[in-house]
């Protein structure tokens, strides 16, 4: 039985229908000690059916702890958004989930994915500039939960 | 904003799944954003509007920028 309920299968194929670049999703894991990659995996693999520019790519964090930590990744199951240049390169969104993408960060997960895929960011222009100048690198964590 | 800045990384961290980096940044209701530049550190509770979260979450570099002209007053 699908995570994602028919109806909103649609929705999510309209609005990745208005994708002008292509997505890929790392999706960091390990074998043994993680209870929640399994679901976490089975809710990735119900995106790229509804979107051609939607793709999942697995880094197995035991076996691939360089790639993970490329990222800033040394926790699972985790998510790191990848969008493309102008010139069709991967670049790095540096937007990142750590755990379950469901309830409420299942959306947020969403709207990054059609931030990432060409949607215009909402940040007004005043703070678009503001956060452009930003030199120094800043972390940001966002604590959720998913109700 | 990460998005948008390179020098920016946003991690969304669902707290129940991980209960030691809930604790170790006191998480006590969500969501609570914290903004990391060097040694510098700024906690965000609850969701604000865009013009005031922004401000928020660069005060780290904003103050890190404005440091030498503390030092020269004082």
């Amino acid at each position: 039985m699908p995570l994602i309920a028919p109806a909103d299968q649609e929705k999510l194929r309209e609005a990745f229908g208005e994708m002008t670049s292509a997505v890929r999703l790392l999706f960091f894991t390990q074998t043994l000690g993680c209870e929640t990659c399994l679901q976490t995996r089975q809710i990735l693999d119900e995106l790229p059916p509804l979107s051609d520019k939607i793709t999942i790519e697995e880094v197995n964090l035991v076996l691939e702890r360089e790639k993970a930590a490329q990222y800033g990744i040394d926790r699972v199951p985790a998510i790191a958004i990848l969008g493309e240049d102008a010139s069709k390169q991967a670049k790095d969104s540096k937007i990142r989930f750590l755990g379950t993408p469901a309830g409420y960060e299942f959306m947020s997960l969403i709207h990054a994915v059609l931030l990432v895929g060409g949607r215009p960011p909402s940040l007004t222009e005043d703070n678009r500039k503001r956060v452009m100048a930003v030199t120094t690198p800043i972390t940001m964590q966002v604590f959720t939960t998913p109700t | 904003m990460a998005f948008v800045s390179p020098s920016i990384t946003a991690f969304a961290v669902e707290a129940t799944e991980f209960p030691d980096l809930a604790r170790k940044h006191q998480v006590t209701g969500v969501p609570k954003t914290i903004v990391t530049a060097g040694d510098a550190q700024v906690e965000i509770l609850g969701a604000l509007p865009q013009n005031a979260f922004v401000e928020q979450a660069l005060a780290p570099v904003s103050a890190a920028t404005r440091e030498p002209e503390h030092q020269t007053k004082s």
